[in-house]
């Protein structure tokens, strides 16, 4: 009984989160770019235009929530509750601080990889049932790039569970070493790119393409429900760099106590940013380029790591 | 009547439902949606068996692997405004008897793990399952990845032997 209550606790503690994460993410892009692109990025509402994404959220929840005349009405609706609840759920196998994860499973590391792939459906149910040929496109693009690059994600943090020999985060984050950095390098260049695509971010941005398939999958997608798309990227982008700095760089072990958690937070949010500057500094890939640096490129680099990591464990 | 019996009653009636879809609904997104509710709730009866491991591993392979290729292929070989792809069959009694003949392959299968709870009750956690899959069953398991991997190779030589 008292699991199913933490279960609802934990689900809308971790959509609040998202919340919050994409209301300054949004605004931290919004400026980021401006700084690259040389300009000066939202400054009217708040100070330093803080509250633009605010004003934006209210705008958004207010406009009319439309559905195209040939779409699938139903599907169409929950389309995007499919791309964020998964997402959402990703959030609570992260370990927070030393020894605290809202869900503490020994399948953590599995759990983190696996349930965001369920959104894939739903960016191809929205894409589908939009009955829009830019859609569709979208869609089928999604898939096609989401599935690709679970591979190279899921190998890239294997090492971990040959190092600490358990596939639960706490557990890994109680194990982390100061030389797992260097020796992880190669595993963690993979699981920020592959991470970038998971998220179809650009430089990895094909299905939503806004130059040539208008935004893909949610072309026809406005209002609340446009918003809730916008929250699974930033819900994503925020999970990917929760668990990369938790896993990678051992802020819990470095520092003691709060610092340790404080560290952890500036951690985040500079893998956050670097993903971002990722996708303002590179031009869109093309497919074709896309699968081959799935395949060909991430794939056999995640290899070499666990070779390398098996190749060490031994003489622990 | 417990949480958990509500719990198991939720699961097997989605499962249920999800089935029901699958097989009568016209439309083929609804279909997907259906078959998508039924693999999510056997995730769930995983889950509720203590067997958090195969769990997961279910959404993996079937919820975000099998079902998103199978939408994949459709999505390709139908165009998306047809809106019902061409789905009728015309081997119904072949249909039936294989489903009838492997339903009762599974029952009794089965049938002793129901009578007997020592049976019924295997090895569930991650520790356990790597321990019998890597030790005991590890001829087994090995010559199943051999399989797979000439599935693969089949597959390659199948769909793109061609010369160009």
């Amino acid at each position: 009984m008292s699991g199913l209550v933490w279960g609802v606790v934990w689900g809308l503690a971790a959509g609040v989160l998202i919340a919050i994460a994409a209301l300054i993410g949004v605004w931290w892009e919004r400026k980021f770019s401006g700084a690259i692109q040389m300009r000066i990025g939202p400054q009217e509402l708040g100070p330093a235009g803080l509250l633009q994404t605010l004003a934006d959220t209210v705008k958004l929840v207010l406009k009319e929530d439309i559905i195209p005349g040939r779409a699938d009405v139903t599907v169409f609706r929950i389309a995007p509750l499919i791309v964020f609840a998964p997402i959402a759920m990703s959030l609570v196998v992260v370990p927070y601080a030393a020894g605290f994860a809202p869900l503490d499973t020994s399948v953590g590391i599995l759990f983190f990889m696996a349930v965001p792939a369920v959104s894939v459906i739903g960016v191809m149910l929205a894409g589908w049932s939009s009955r829009n040929t830019y859609a569709s496109i979208g869609g089928v693009r999604a898939a096609a790039q989401m599935i690709s690059y679970e591979l190279p994600r899921t190998l890239s943090v294997l090492p971990f569970v040959l190092l600490a020999g358990s596939m639960r985060p706490l557990d890994i984050v109680a194990a982390w070493q100061w030389w797992w950095v260097p020796l992880l390098a190669i595993g963690f260049v993979v699981y920020l790119i592959s991470s970038v695509a998971e998220l179809n971010r650009g430089p990895f941005d094909l299905p939503e393409a806004e130059s040539e398939l208008v935004a893909g999958y949610f072309a026809d997608y406005s209002g609340i429900r446009w918003a809730i798309f916008m929250m699974a990227e930033y819900g994503g982008l925020l999970a990917a760099a929760v668990f990369g700095a938790a896993l990678f760089f051992g802020p819990f072990s470095l520092l003691p106590g709060a610092a340790g958690v404080v560290l952890f937070v500036i951690l985040s949010a500079v893998l956050a940013t670097v993903m971002m500057w990722a996708k303002w500094t590179f031009p869109r890939m093309r497919p074709d380029q896309l699968m081959g640096v799935a395949w060909k490129v991430l794939t056999p680099m995640a290899l070499v790591q666990l070779v390398l990591v098996g190749a060490v464990v031994p003489w622990l | 009547m417990s949480i958990e019996s509500v719990v198991f009653a939720i699961l097997a009636g989605v499962a249920l439902a999800g089935g029901i879809v699958t097989v009568f609904a016209r439309d083929v997104t609804r279909m997907v949606i259906g078959l998508a509710a039924f693999l999510l709730s056997i995730a769930g009866f995983f889950v509720y068996w203590k067997a958090s491991f195969l769990g997961v591993v279910q959404l993996f392979v079937y919820v975000g692997g099998v079902l998103v290729l199978f939408v994949f292929a459709i999505m390709l070989v139908h165009r998306s405004t047809e809106g019902s792809p061409y789905l009728e069959t015309r081997h119904d009694i072949a249909s039936i008897t294989v489903a009838g003949g492997l339903f009762i392959m599974v029952v009794t299968a089965l049938k002793d793990f129901v009578h007997d709870p020592v049976a019924g009750a295997m090895v569930t956690g991650t520790d356990e399952v790597a321990a019998v899959l890597l030790g005991p069953m590890l001829t087994h398991f090995e010559m199943v990845g051999v399989m797979l991997l000439a599935v693969l190779v089949a597959v390659v030589i199948i769909v793109g032997g061609e010369e160009r």
